[in-house]
């Protein structure tokens, strides 16, 4: 659990209290409640916006068009309906709350499309989209919207006025723990990982595509449960509050509270919630504090109001880890592939335009063989390795693992057969310490739905404690422990590396293509890689290295094989492939 | 149907005017504005207010008003863009939405503005003035509209064609590494595109203010179409800026044309035509470059 999720778990208590002792406050007084309960129901939908811009780092500028949807479902469907009123609420805000994130994966599918500001305009044309058919449908009552929406009532309770209040934050906060759930499980990481590095993450086997519609859904649903809430609250519902101006101040909301997490998008709904109840004779200068206030928070302190809180704070106490045995010679049998070899590339080429970068290369590796690719730079290795593990198309050719042919495969698909990754320049997760960066590598052997996450069901628990025990192991294989909670932006270079290469293993791939490992590492770190290589390929694992420190090369690899613009030129034995005349030519060049 | 072409392009010249603004923006700083529509309300008012305050003739209040425009986009890229663009692209996008909420509800609390849409004197006679072209009648404005969005564009391929200082600007988007280098102050090259940009937004409020009034709430409309213009027409061509602009406006008044489509459906129509249009063709519909670079 990274810090800033540790600092949101123990602050929701603390504004849980805030909330209670609020709601006792605002027992005499119904403006106070009333913005108590504004703040509520704008919390809701900005605990979800805030998920999706502050863990998932997308943004999205449509977020009333699902609040819209919650709101219009329930004002349209209770006053059609003749249910009772314990029933009427409830079913009609399943049912919008169910449409907006029907609504919510067809943005999130739309949104792969887009990056930065072009996300943030296609968003904010859904929420325009949505405003438009707000006020033009006659069935949602065009531009005068409908009224005489029926309070919810269970039993002798109406939930109107003061009660609201707590109705509203109980919905509030229940949505704030599972969303603390959700963040500290599986999906929580996979989020992580995605925010810091999309390529890094999908190369462990997070199908980020996936986790980013996820959060768009999500973020809808939360955003039309709030809806849903309003609509019941207010008795009536206008096209005209539910614009593109709402969708600004939650956006506003995230931004000063802080983004990412619950306790900022709660304390920047209170915020705002509270100052549009009581502030109204400020009508208009309010909204102007609101977007100088925003401008101050984005330029002077990025992290919101929450950010501030937590830098006061200071870092949390971590909790003890259970200490593991010295383990370093400890190695894992690494279950074998069914079928077929590790890796088969047949008559592959990748071309850029009228460049050819690989050209028409084939080969196949054995089982538990160490490989070393090697040629001049630019001939082509690391596209190469793209080609392999799916990132890039490649232009012709197949390519088999373990007999399946994954040619086009997303990167995420060829990694979950078990092929493990690094790159050229150690794509670590720079915000997470080296043990985060670990279990994210083990990301692919957690078995757990979102469901279960979302209620922290043991099953969770139990894949998040696998997780970190194997990702503990894997440190203390490769004797990196000392280094568990750094930063990974703080790494040394060479333990960079090793992180690098101890997070591909977490999860005990049988393949692994390891790209210039040896790169600016030291002597004594260079014999240290050494060593964790050959016991990998010891442990059963099969190996494709590309490297360009030739002692290292000759002195490990089962097999050579020599790529010299885009062509493979020699293939054998490192003894071979050393004196073989056009591989000398390759690097030496001719006399003539 | 004449008529609704001249229409459409009338409102288009607004649109392409922003188009083109966050086309200069874009190409200097990589910073798309979302005030810019904002910007375009702001610059009809300002020529509502000398006016008003002063009884300037049209053509004053016209410069007055693109002047103050390029004052306030140098307050504006000191301010909010520069301060905001140390935090990343998410959090400028952000500072860009913040100055859309300062204008959108400031501009009602300034004496003589308010809330509510104002008419603008027109350029030559009165607003409803209108001429015979064929069998259909144009608003004179609108004629003065579309020539006075020329004037511009001619202006601005002057200026950054054939001046010194404009090579410099363009140098200084394309290349700031290499611009700094050869001692061009890119700093002042930024900052100077923004003033510019926001002159060009002020200057199209006030040429369409007559036939749409001035004032009121439609500013981030006009930023989205002026937005989808510069895509339509390809984000990195000025002509292209220029001509997905005046298309998005046609488009819009041809669909407030078609019977049975309500005034009101015309924008979600067009929004999701051009969402569905970029969806299908993320590089625009003149070719060059992809909406889903960054």
């Amino acid at each position: 659990m990274s810090a800033r999720l540790r600092a949101d778990t123990r602050t929701l208590p603390v504004l849980a209290l805030i909330v209670v002792a609020f709601g006792v406050l605002a027992a005499g007084n119904p403006t106070l409640a009333q913005a108590g309960t504004y703040a509520a129901i704008f919390a809701l939908a900005a605990i979800g916006l805030s998920l999706l811009m502050g863990n998932v780092n997308q943004i999205s500028l449509g977020q009333a068009g699902f609040f819209g949807i919650g709101a219009y479902a329930v004002a349209a469907l209770t006053t059609a309906w003749n249910l009772p009123p314990w029933l009427s609420w409830p079913l009609a805000a399943l049912i919008g709350i169910v449409t907006a994130t029907l609504v919510g994966l067809g943005l999130g599918f739309i949104a792969l499309r887009f990056r930065g500001h072009y996300l943030a305009m296609a968003t904010l044309t859904f929420g325009l989209i949505c405003a438009g058919i707000f006020h033009e449908a006659k069935f949602l009552g065009g531009a005068i919207g409908i009224e005489d929406i029926p309070y919810p009532r269970f039993g002798a309770l109406t939930i109107s006025g003061y009660p609201a209040y707590w109705f509203a934050w109980i919905l509030a906060l229940a949505t704030a723990l599972l969303t603390l759930n959700l963040l500290r499980g599986r999906s929580g990481r996979a989020f992580e990982a995605i925010r810091n590095d999309e390529l890094a993450a999908e190369v462990l086997g997070v199908p980020t595509r996936r986790y980013k519609i996820l959060g768009f859904a999500y973020a809808g649903a939360l955003a039309g449960l709030g809806g849903a809430v309003y609509a019941a609250f207010l008795g009536i519902v206008v096209p005209d509050a539910i614009g593109v101006q709402l969708s600004i101040s939650l956006l506003l909301m995230v931004v000063l509270g802080g983004s990412g997490g619950v306790s900022g998008a709660l304390i920047g709904a209170a915020l705002i919630g509270f100052l549009d109840i009581t502030g109204h004779q400020f009508e208009n200068t309010r909204e102007v504090v609101y977007g100088l206030l925003v401008i101050l928070v984005v330029s002077a302190a990025p992290g919101g109001a929450f950010g501030l809180i937590r830098a006061r704070l200071g870092a949390a106490p971590r909790a003890p880890q259970p200490a593991l045995p010295a383990t370093r010679s400890v190695t894992r049998t690494i279950p074998a592939p069914a079928g077929g070899a590790p890796l088969a590339v047949s008559h592959l080429t990748t071309r850029f335009g009228g460049l050819v970068a690989v050209n028409d290369v084939s080969f196949e590796l054995t089982r538990g063989t160490l490989t070393a690719l090697i040629g001049p730079n630019g001939a082509g290795k690391t596209t190469l390795f793209n080609a392999i593990s799916g990132i890039g198309n490649l232009s012709e050719g197949r390519v088999t693992i373990a007999g399946i042919d994954v040619t086009g495969w997303q990167p995420h698909r060829v990694a979950a057969l078990g092929v493990g990754r690094t790159f050229q320049n150690a794509r670590l997760f720079g915000e997470m310490t080296v043990l985060e960066n670990v279990v994210a590598g083990a990301f692919r052997t957690e078995r757990t739905s979102f469901g279960a996450d979302l209620f922290a069901l043991p099953s969770a628990r139990h894949a998040e404690r696998a997780a970190g025990d194997r990702a503990r192991h894997t440190l203390a294989r490769l004797g990196l422990e000392p280094l568990a909670s750094t930063l990974a932006k703080d790494l040394a270079f060479g333990d960079r590396r090793r992180v690098e290469l101890a997070r591909a293993t977490a999860s005990d791939p049988w393949l692994l293509l390891v790209d210039e490992p040896a790169a600016g590492l030291n002597a004594g770190e260079r014999a240290a890689l050494t060593t964790d290589l050959l016991s990998l390929r010891d442990a059963g694992m099969t190996l494709l290295l590309i490297e360009h420190d030739m002692r290292l090369v000759m002195s490990i690899s089962d097999r050579v094989m020599v790529l010299k613009f885009g062509t493979l030129i020699a293939d054998g034995a490192a003894d071979t492939v050393r004196d073989d005349p056009a591989v000398v030519a390759a690097y030496l060049g001719t006399a003539n | 149907m004449f008529q609704l072409l001249v229409a459409g392009l009338t409102v288009g010249s607004s649109y392409a005017l922003v188009a083109l603004g966050i086309h200069i923006v874009l190409r200097a700083t990589r910073i798309v504005n979302f005030a810019q529509g904002e910007f375009t309300i702001i610059g009809g008012l300002l020529a509502l207010t000398l006016v008003q305050l002063f009884h300037a003739n049209s053509w004053f209040a016209l410069a007055g008003a693109t002047i103050a425009g390029f004052v306030l986009g140098l307050i504006f890229e000191r301010l909010v863009l520069r301060p905001a663009a140390r935090s990343g692209e998410m959090a400028v996008t952000i500072a860009t939405l913040g100055t859309v909420f300062i204008l959108l509800y400031g501009h009602a609390l300034i004496p003589g503005w308010g809330s509510l849409p104002q008419p603008l004197p027109a350029f030559s006679g009165d607003a409803a003035d209108a001429i015979a072209l064929g069998s259909v009648s144009v608003q004179v404005q609108s004629l003065w509209v579309l020539g006075l969005l020329f004037a511009a564009l001619a202006a601005l391929y002057v200026f950054f064609e054939r001046t010194y200082f404009g090579k410099a600007i363009r140098a200084a988007a394309n290349n700031p590494t290499g611009a700094k280098l050869v001692g061009i102050d890119v700093t002042t090259a930024r900052a100077v595109s923004v003033g510019l940009s926001i002159a060009l937004a002020a200057y199209g409020g006030t040429i369409i203010g007559p036939i749409t009034l001035v004032g009121g709430a439609g500013g981030t409309a006009i930023a989205i179409k002026g937005f989808v213009g510069a895509i339509v027409g390809g984000l990195e061509s000025p002509a292209g800026c220029v001509a997905g602009g005046l298309l998005v406006g046609v488009t819009e008044k041809l669909i407030q044309g078609l019977p049975g489509v309500s005034y009101g459906l015309s924008d979600p129509i067009v929004y999701s035509l051009l969402l569905v249009g970029l969806l299908l063709r993320p590089q625009g519909l003149f070719g060059l470059p992809s909406a889903v670079r960054d």
